[in-house]
């Protein structure tokens, strides 16, 4: 557990960049270019964590490692525009990794697909997570699916091609369950480090690095999105843009849409709303 | 970290959550001879009359069983809020507590079972397995190898209520179905896991209750729905478990309590609060889905169950009552709510300014007034209704002055209400 954390909260921005650029050298020292792979999903905070990490492979005289991007199913229009141009503008290597076998068997978003017609690492995979219904309902941000669509892939991913360091873009202030992280974790089924970078970040100092450093950011948070995800699962936070919201206040993920219909929908059987 | 300290021995304190469970009901059952277990339980324990709090739901009473503090102080006064700027609903969820709870704050290794508006589960010295509403099993239970459990013995996060209103013998099986699941889990986790605290919560009861409380009586002026024998036979099946638990809780020398949220009536009839304040020219609604088309010409809103809202300027986006306007107008509208009667009954027993029932840092968040009404009224938040009152697939009610709480031992308590259940649990983790 990180020692310092309510320290490393309260730093400087600039000081927190270097933070940053200190953990990524640190992580690329010791694992190599070529075993590192940054996950990146055209949020705010992986391509901030992108911007740092070319910043210090631009300092190390060294390529930018491979990226990583995941499509679970269900991408918004804007993200893929905004990963191609980010692309372009960074000459990254990005990987694009998708379920096929899942996404071909499930046509539309809320089909029922059938365990028995996918293939045996998905089926494994199924009953590695105790699931034994014949069905699953195919949508993104369910448990199923988040098991399938992005464990799966990202865990092949990480075999194929001898990552040892996966970078990825948490923050600290982002979720309860993100608090107690640090910033090098150790992980199994494939053996791997994770590094996060960004963990000493607020979601306040994500908008000031993009607008100090202009880094580019989606469209989406012009329009009041907070958070991105899948499509579904997503909804607007307010109709002002994100940086406009009361961050310290107000929930980051309060837009992720899906949730709602299904919190809505339960309260709405026992006579609410 | 704390490794090389020895524990005590733990089992101190087991609380079982009867969501909606009245006191009254309790004492007519025991009456009955329908719950001989807790009946037995009265010689060394008390049974005490409990009030909820105001708003009486799940999710305000059991935030303030968990923290011991008033909404006022928690931060929860319903199932949903609104944006402000928006006017779309948010569901506030167990990260949005501004208190811990008891189990977050004692050094104490805890057990904490299906306890409403404690989901997503987050980390603990224990188990936390979230209660309603929880939408994901996987984020409902912490650590991971509780989901494993939870999942692999066919755990039922909740009762499908929809069942209720469309087809009534399915929704007793599920009801009994979950029922059995939830008592199959309590009795895993108390056997198998290490713990000073104990607390979970059967909410079938509530559900049972909100559908076909006008069976929970045999005679046939107070059972018109016709089902008792469905009420009487899952009482028995209650009553065996909160038998079986108080025993073992003896044995582990351990204090046992229960508990309920809030109480429950009959319904006479459903009342739309909103629709009331359309009627006389408080609200408009210009289209859009809930109050999401309000006017910039509405003076007020309701939120589920009862809480009126000024429509405050600077406070809300489309706001348009001024700060000297608040205070005539909060006492227009209660003198006028006061007076709403159905069939020559009146409706409101009672209404509230904020300042009278919420205390602490988040007591300006609260209602501007809250309506208390007399049993047999429904207060109703929806905003859609075409009259302000009328009938649905409901049958029950909650109610905030009978609600129940057990205690093992001889508890002398003037006034209990559901905030002082923490301090108790407390004393017997010393």
């Amino acid at each position: 557990m990180v020692q310092d954390k309510e320290q490393l909260l309260g730093l400087h921005i600039d000081r927190k960049i270097e933070k940053s650029k200190s953990i990524i050298r640190e992580g690329l020292q010791k694992f190599g270019r070529d075993n590192t792979a940054l996950a990146m999903t055209g949020g705010k905070d992986s391509t901030t964590a992108l911007w740092i990490a070319k910043n210090v492979c631009d300092e190390m005289d060294i390529k930018l490692p491979v990226c990583m991007f995941i499509d679970e199913g269900d991408v918004f229009d804007e993200i893929r525009e905004f990963v191609d141009y980010i692309k372009n503008l960074w000459s990254l290597d990005i990987h694009f990794l998708k379920n096929m076998d899942v996404a071909a068997k499930a046509g539309a978003l809320g089909d029922m697909v059938k365990v028995s017609g996918l293939n045996e690492t998905n089926q494994a995979a199924l009953r590695e997570m105790n699931f034994t219904d014949p069905e699953f309902e195919f949508m993104p941000d369910s448990t199923v699916c988040n098991h399938l669509m992005k464990t799966l892939p990202m865990r092949e991913f990480i075999i194929k091609n001898n990552i040892n360091l996966m970078s990825i873009a948490i923050r600290w202030d982002e979720q309860d369950s993100r608090k107690n992280d640090d910033f090098f974790i150790q992980r199994e089924n494939p053996e791997h480090t994770r590094v996060h970078p960004i963990l000493h970040l607020r979601e306040r100092d994500i908008w000031i690095s993009i607008f100090k450093y202009e880094i580019p950011y989606n469209k989406l948070y012009r329009l009041g999105y907070r958070s991105l995800g899948a499509r579904c699962a997503t909804g607007r936070a307010s109709d002002i843009p994100a940086w406009m919201q009361d961050l310290e206040n107000t929930p980051e993920r309060v837009g992720r849409g899906r949730e709602k219909e299904k919190m809505m929908d339960q309260l709405r059987a026992l006579g609410y709303m | 970290m704390f490794g090389f300290t020895k524990r005590k021995k733990g089992r101190k304190a087991v609380v079982l959550g009867l969501d909606g469970v009245p006191y009254t009901l309790l004492k007519e059952y025991i009456a009955r001879g329908l719950m001989p277990e807790l009946g037995k339980l009265l010689g060394a324990g008390s049974l005490l009359k409990m009030k909820s709090t105001l708003p009486e739901i799940s999710s305000v009473a059991w935030t303030s069983f968990m923290t011991g503090k008033n909404p006022g102080e928690h931060g929860i006064f319903g199932f949903m809020e609104i944006n402000r700027d928006t006017y779309e609903y948010t569901f506030p969820n167990f990260h949005s507590l501004k208190e811990k709870p008891i189990w977050e704050r004692n050094d104490c290794k805890s057990v904490v079972l299906n306890i409403p508006q404690t989901y997503p589960a987050r980390p603990l010295n224990g188990v936390l397995v979230s209660g309603f509403v929880a939408l994901d099993l996987k984020q409902a239970a912490y650590p991971e190898r509780v989901f494993n459990y939870l999942s692999g013995m066919g755990y039922r996060i909740d009762v499908n209520a929809r069942l209720a209103a469309e087809n009534p013998d399915e929704f007793f099986k599920d009801l009994f179905h979950t029922l059995a699941k939830r008592k199959e889990a309590i009795e895993h986790l108390y056997d198998t896991e290490e713990w000073d605290l104990f607390i979970a919560a059967i909410t079938e009861t509530d559900r049972l209750h909100h559908f076909f409380f006008d069976s929970a009586l045999p005679e046939k002026e107070t059972n018109p729905g016709g089902h008792y024998d469905k009420f009487e036979r899952f009482y028995r099946e209650v009553d065996a478990f909160i038998g079986k638990i108080a025993r073992k809780a003896k044995e582990d020398g351990a204090g046992f309590l229960t508990c309920s949220d809030h109480g429950f009536t009959p319904i006479k009839s459903e009342v739309y609060i909103n629709r009331w304040l359309i009627e006389n020219g408080y609200l408009k609604l210009d289209g859009g889905e809930g109050l999401t088309g309000i006017t910039r010409d509405s003076r007020a809103f309701n939120l589920d169950p009862s809480r009126i809202y000024v429509h405050l300027e600077g406070k809300y986006g489309r706001g348009p009552v001024k700060t000297p306007d608040y205070d005539p107008l909060r006492n227009e509208l209660k003198e006028k709510l006061k007076d709403l009667s159905f069939e020559g009954r009146k409706v409101i027993k009672e209404v509230f300014t904020k300042e009278q029932i919420f205390k602490g840092p988040c007591a300006q968040d609260g209602p501007d007034l809250y309506l208390l009404p007399n049993y047999g009224f429904d207060l109703k938040g929806v905003a859609t209704r075409a009259h302000v009152f009328g009938t649905t697939r409901f049958r029950g009610m909650h109610t905030y002055d009978d609600a129940h709480l057990f205690c093992s031992e001889a508890l002398s308590l003037p006034d209990p209400k559901i905030e002082d259940v923490a301090g108790i649990i407390s004393g017997f983790m010393q």
